[in-house]
């Protein structure tokens, strides 16, 4: 009875020395390099050995110039800050979770090995081995998605779910933020001598308010929350398709209808104060000209973007 | 005075007062056939029949008011929806919609007219279109005159930014609410006017309608405060804004307290404070001014001020308190996710997963208001010309629902009756300068060239070659209040231009020719916005989305009645208490054609409940069996699109049901399970394998192969190919197929009778032999 019992228990026990050495070697990268471990070859073996009892993240990244990879140079800080956070917790936990970096050009086979094709990629390995082996049994990497964007709090939070404890990220205080806007409100006050004129002008807030409305109009909250970008791929600024649209068109959108509105208001307020009738005939020609054709150019866009649409004008 | 044409002098005013009140009243009749009959393309175009979703809801809700009376309709308790929950209809609805038409319907019969109650439900929303343009009508008359109003009432009712909520069909709560929110606007403008508690009281009671119809009303009740409070911040505080404000707050907030849906809502949630907060102040600034009336001591008005100020700070700091102590409740989610625009996606998926719920881009506003778009802003300038009580309202009505219709697509609704006011306060001010025939008397050209010198006539010289000496010296007076911006140059001119007003006499236009120009230019920017809208009415947004249509190769139509026909079987050959899941988009509809209980339905009120049937649909079929029965499922319904190309269909809707059932079960659910490794969503061969065996792939694609006939099936939606080998089923039969595949319908086998697993008994009906080596699963408990 004792005996297989025996057995069993010293069988595993020369792989487990060279498990524990493994472990210590990782604390001290750990610990070396402020809580991410920089993975090579050999330390990402080291790291997801068959039989460890830690479990790790990892992410994958190409931060050297040549890939122009720009979401990696945005999420790196956010995964060091992660990390950093994690590295505060007791020794006792922290030591059963690491936290490290592969990077392309350092360890090009690991990306092969995984069959990576993208980056960045946050994977987590769970412990394989020993307790925190999970109930489940299935030990491979789980990859993390950024559905919820590069923030370190949201990260923190769905990593926390694999960790021996919860990671106490938090965000930092942001001093400089305060102090601006700390600065901005007393400069404003100091200055409200001067600037109340402004203030008081009906014109100012008409122009703000025009201005508001114009760039809303444009899609301007749409580009903002879907993050579009400025211009698309090859420099084109006019995105395919009714529902889509790139930063540049809230531009020129906005400026083809703040150029028609300014029109209408040419025509009613301003052409008929001029006193002379020929300066004013050609005012109001010129106007017309453009109302006209700068609504032929929105139309034409618009036929652009909705290819369906049967009318035009003159374009 | 010379004239540019001649106008018939020999009229008695009497007469043409007269006659411009007729052709209003002829104009007006014409717009509102003219709305009514641009909404009836959807019943031209198909038939009489109610559309889309709530619409369903609201005709099934209304239908049991007519049937069976108010009282009945008031306690009504559904037992069918969210089974085995249920609803408490009467506690959980806007009933202002289903009491409408039930109102219309009884006076009707009473007429011994017998009109079917769903005709009502269909035509609901173009009548009410015809109430809104004359509320518009109203409103606009406030802000400048007739004419403008008559244009803001053409429009109204042709834009397809609101047709496209009121077509005849689309019954939903929107159908009356615009008339609602305009008219309501008209009469709180009137109040602020006349200073009259009778309009303020009747603002007030169509306050209280409106928060009868639609959860929008907080729109009005932030509105009307943010309104009242910059005038005062303008110091434009008076003992009419006081009534005015006073009457219909207090009324206002009483009454909207007994629809039972909003109850103690306006004292208890932050939404609602700052109505509350701006009463509070009115409060204090009627007594600080009734105080100043009395005493002269300067000391003791600058003690009253601090004593004001303090106060306000008081009440602020009370109601902050408050809040957090968890007496008012803090933004609900849905008004918050307004300001902060990534929440809904993190916290509420429900709310961003639905489409109307998405940010508008640039087309979209562009295809809902045409021409009226550009000329809101320039509207919004000749409110700030002439900037009385009432254009401070349309010029933060005109920012707040441009930000929130940017925001939202849905918002564009609220949007569009502030642009149809604000272009036509413009479009009439063209019209009104150039039809009027006056001639002002030329200045010599040469006086006016030396008189400001070498001014070349471009358009930003305007302003000082005008100049005689009075117009110049204002212009530069007002030029610094123009700083740095875009529109520096215009409204340095434009300010010149206005500030000129008294003194002065008005000018004019020289000529017929630059008339003519003008005005023909105009015209043809109208007409080609109502062929515009023609064409955007009809071929947009007059589908009822319960019936599609295609066009056959000759042109002719061809529709696809996929729907009525699956939800008809399910009627005729189920038992009654079938209880029938789908995804929460169809069960409204199952409700309201089928007569079937549903798991849930289109009122989102049980998140966990919509995620345990994203989690039976997206888990396997083993995992979802026990979901199933537990839950007394007989049928499952999926909408199927693979076949005919219709994109709306549920596997493109997969991944919300995915995300909606891991926000509650993080651990089982997974949404990058459903990717390939590559980070795609395929249903092909590469499709992942939990993809694969979801109950929600598996059902689409069942025998979708077959169909085929031995050639490569290929997905139409999704654009890929499909194995050859489709999916198999254990646990569920399919009943029902349309006949475009668009709904599919399967029934959930009961228990094997001898105890085995569904999965066993199936194989050893194929005959295939069982595994020695491997124990049976035991069947598996349900509870």
């Amino acid at each position: 009875m004792l005996l297989p019992l025996l057995a069993l228990f010293f069988l595993p026990f020369s792989i487990a020395a060279s498990v524990d050495a493994d472990h210590a070697k990782l604390v001290q990268l750990a610990a070396k390099h402020s809580g991410v471990i920089k993975l090579d070859d050999s330390s990402y073996k080291l790291l997801t050995n068959p039989k460890r009892t830690w479990s790790s993240s990892v992410q994958f990244t190409a931060l050297d110039k040549k890939r122009r990879c720009g979401p990696c140079k945005e999420f790196d800080p956010t995964w060091n800050a992660v990390a950093k956070a994690w590295a505060k917790v007791p020794a006792a936990e922290r030591d059963n979770h690491f936290f490290a970096t592969v990077d392309f050009d350092r360890a090009m086979t690991i990306f092969q090995q995984l069959g990576l094709q993208s980056a960045p990629v946050v994977q987590v390995w769970p412990a394989a081995d020993g307790p925190r082996r999970p109930a489940h049994g299935r030990t491979n990497p789980i990859t993390l998605d950024f559905s919820q964007g590069f923030d370190a709090a949201p990260l923190a939070e769905q990593l926390s779910h694999y960790t021996p404890a919860p990671i106490p990220y938090k965000a930092p205080f942001d001093y400089s933020r305060i102090a601006s806007g700390a600065f901005l409100v007393l400069s404003f006050v100091a200055a409200l001598r001067f600037v109340s004129p402004i203030l008081k002008s009906r014109w100012t807030w008409a122009a703000i308010t025009v201005l508001t409305s114009l760039i809303m109009t444009s899609g301007y909250m749409f580009v903002r929350i879907r993050g579009m970008p400025y211009t698309g791929p090859n420099g084109a600024w006019v995105a395919g398709g009714y529902q889509t649209q790139y930063g540049q068109e809230v531009q020129v959108v906005a400026m083809i209808y703040g150029t028609l509105a300014a029109g209408f208001l040419m025509l009613t307020l301003v052409v008929p104060r001029q006193l002379s009738p020929s300066r004013q005939r050609m005012q109001i020609y010129l106007w017309t000209g453009v109302i006209f054709v700068m609504y032929s150019v929105l139309v034409s866009l618009f036929k652009e973007k909705n290819r369906g649409y049967p009318f035009r004008l003159l374009l | 005075m010379p004239l540019a044409y001649s106008v018939p002098t020999d009229l008695s005013p009497a007469t043409v007062v007269n006659a411009t009140s007729l052709l209003r009243i002829v104009a007006l009749a014409l717009i509102s056939g003219a709305a009514i009959a641009s909404r009836l393309f959807a019943v031209v175009n198909f038939e009489s029949i109610i559309h889309e979703f709530d619409p369903w809801f609201n005709y099934r809700a209304t239908r049991v008011l007519a049937s069976e009376g108010f009282y009945e309709f008031w306690n009504w308790f559904d037992p069918t929806a969210w089974y085995p929950l249920g609803r408490v209809v009467g506690g959980t609805i806007y009933p202002g919609l289903m009491a409408t038409s039930g109102v219309i319907y009884n006076i009707l019969h009473a007429l011994n007219l017998p009109v079917d109650i769903r005709n009502i439900c269909v035509l609901l929303a173009p009548g009410f279109s015809a109430l809104t343009a004359w509320s518009t009508y109203m409103f606009t008359k406030e802000m400048k005159n007739e004419s403008a109003g008559l244009l803001a009432a053409a429009f109204i009712g042709i834009v397809p930014g609101y047709i496209s909520r009121s077509v005849a069909g689309s019954y939903d709560n929107e159908a009356i609410a615009i008339f609602l929110l305009m008219f309501t606007f008209f009469l709180w403008i009137k109040a602020l006017k006349t200073g009259s508690a009778l309009f303020g009281t009747l603002a007030a009671l169509f306050y209280f309608y409106m928060v009868a119809a639609w959860g929008g009303y907080a729109f009005i009740t932030n509105m009307i405060p943010l309104h009242a409070f910059a005038l005062i911040l303008m110091g434009r505080f008076s003992s009419r804004l006081y009534v005015a404000y006073s009457s219909w707050y207090a009324i206002g907030t009483l009454a909207s307290m007994q629809v039972p849906f909003v109850g103690f809502q306006p004292v208890r949630t932050s939404e609602h404070m700052a109505a509350l907060g701006v009463f509070g102040l009115l409060q204090i600034i009627a007594f600080s001014e009734l105080v100043r009336a009395h005493v002269s001591s300067k000391q003791f008005q600058s003690l009253l001020y601090a004593s004001v100020i303090g106060m306000g700070i008081l009440g602020a700091l009370g109601i902050v308190g408050l809040t957090y102590k968890g007496w008012i409740a803090p933004w609900t989610g849905r008004f918050y996710s307004l300001w902060d625009t990534g929440y809904a996606k993190k916290y509420i998926p429900i709310i961003a997963s639905v489409s109307e719920h998405q940010p508008t881009a640039w087309p979209s506003f562009f295809m809902d208001l045409q021409l009226l778009i550009f000329l809101f802003p320039a509207g919004v300038v000749l409110c700030f010309r002439e900037l009385r009580d009432e254009h401070v309202f349309v010029i933060i009505y005109a920012v707040v629902a441009s930000y929130f219709a940017g925001v939202m697509v849905r918002l564009m609704l609220t949007l569009t009756p502030c642009v149809c006011v604000c272009a036509a306060v413009a479009f009439s001010s063209v019209l009104d300068t150039y039809i009027d025939p006056v001639e002002p008397e030329a200045v010599e050209e040469d006086a006016q060239t030396a008189g400001d010198g070498a001014v070349s006539a471009s358009s930003t010289a305007v302003s000082t070659s005008s100049g005689s000496t009075t117009t110049t010296k204002k212009g530069k007076k007002a030029a610094p209040a123009a700083h740095a911006g875009p529109l520096d140059g215009l409204v340095s001119t434009v300010s010149a231009a206005v500030s000129s007003k008294k003194g002065e006499k008005a000018r004019g236009i020289f000529g017929g020719d630059t008339r003519l120009a003008v005005i023909l230019n105009a015209l043809g920017m109208l007409l080609f916005f109502v062929l515009h809208c023609t064409y955007v009415t009809s071929s947009a947004y007059s589908s009822p989305s319960v019936v599609l249509a295609s066009t056959n190769p000759d042109g002719s139509q061809h529709i696809i009645d996929d729907f009525r026909e699956a939800y008809y079987w399910l009627r005729q050959n189920t038992p009654e208490t079938a209880v029938v899941m789908s995804w929460w988009d169809y069960g409204y509809q199952i409700a309201g054609m089928a007569d079937r209980p549903t798991l849930v339905d289109n009122n989102t009120w049980n998140n966990t409940h919509i995620a345990t049937v994203g989690k039976a649909m997206s888990s396997s079929e083993e995992v979802a069996y026990p979901i199933l029965r537990k839950h007394d499922v007989d049928y499952v319904l999926v909408i199927f699109g693979g076949l005919l190309g219709y994109s709306g269909d549920d596997i493109n809707k997969f991944l919300w049901m995915v995300r909606i059932a891991q926000g509650v079960w993080p651990d089982e659910i997974q949404e990058p399970n459903y990717f390939t490794a590559k980070g795609e969503y395929r249903v092909d061969d590469e499709a992942s394998a939990t993809m694969k065996n979801s109950l929600m792939y598996k059902m689409s694609y069942y025998r979708f192969a077959e169909l085929f006939g031995g050639n490569q099936a290929v997905d139409r939606v999704r654009g890929q190919q499909m194995p050859r080998i489709g999916p198999t089923l254990d646990y569920l039969d399919e009943a029902f197929t349309s006949e475009n595949w668009i709904v599919r319908i399967y029934q959930v086998k009961k228990d094997d009778l001898l105890g085995r697993d569904l999965r066993t008994a199936n194989a050893f009906e194929q005959g295939k032999k069982r595994k020695r080596s491997k124990p049976v699963a035991r069947r598996k408990a349900i509870v």
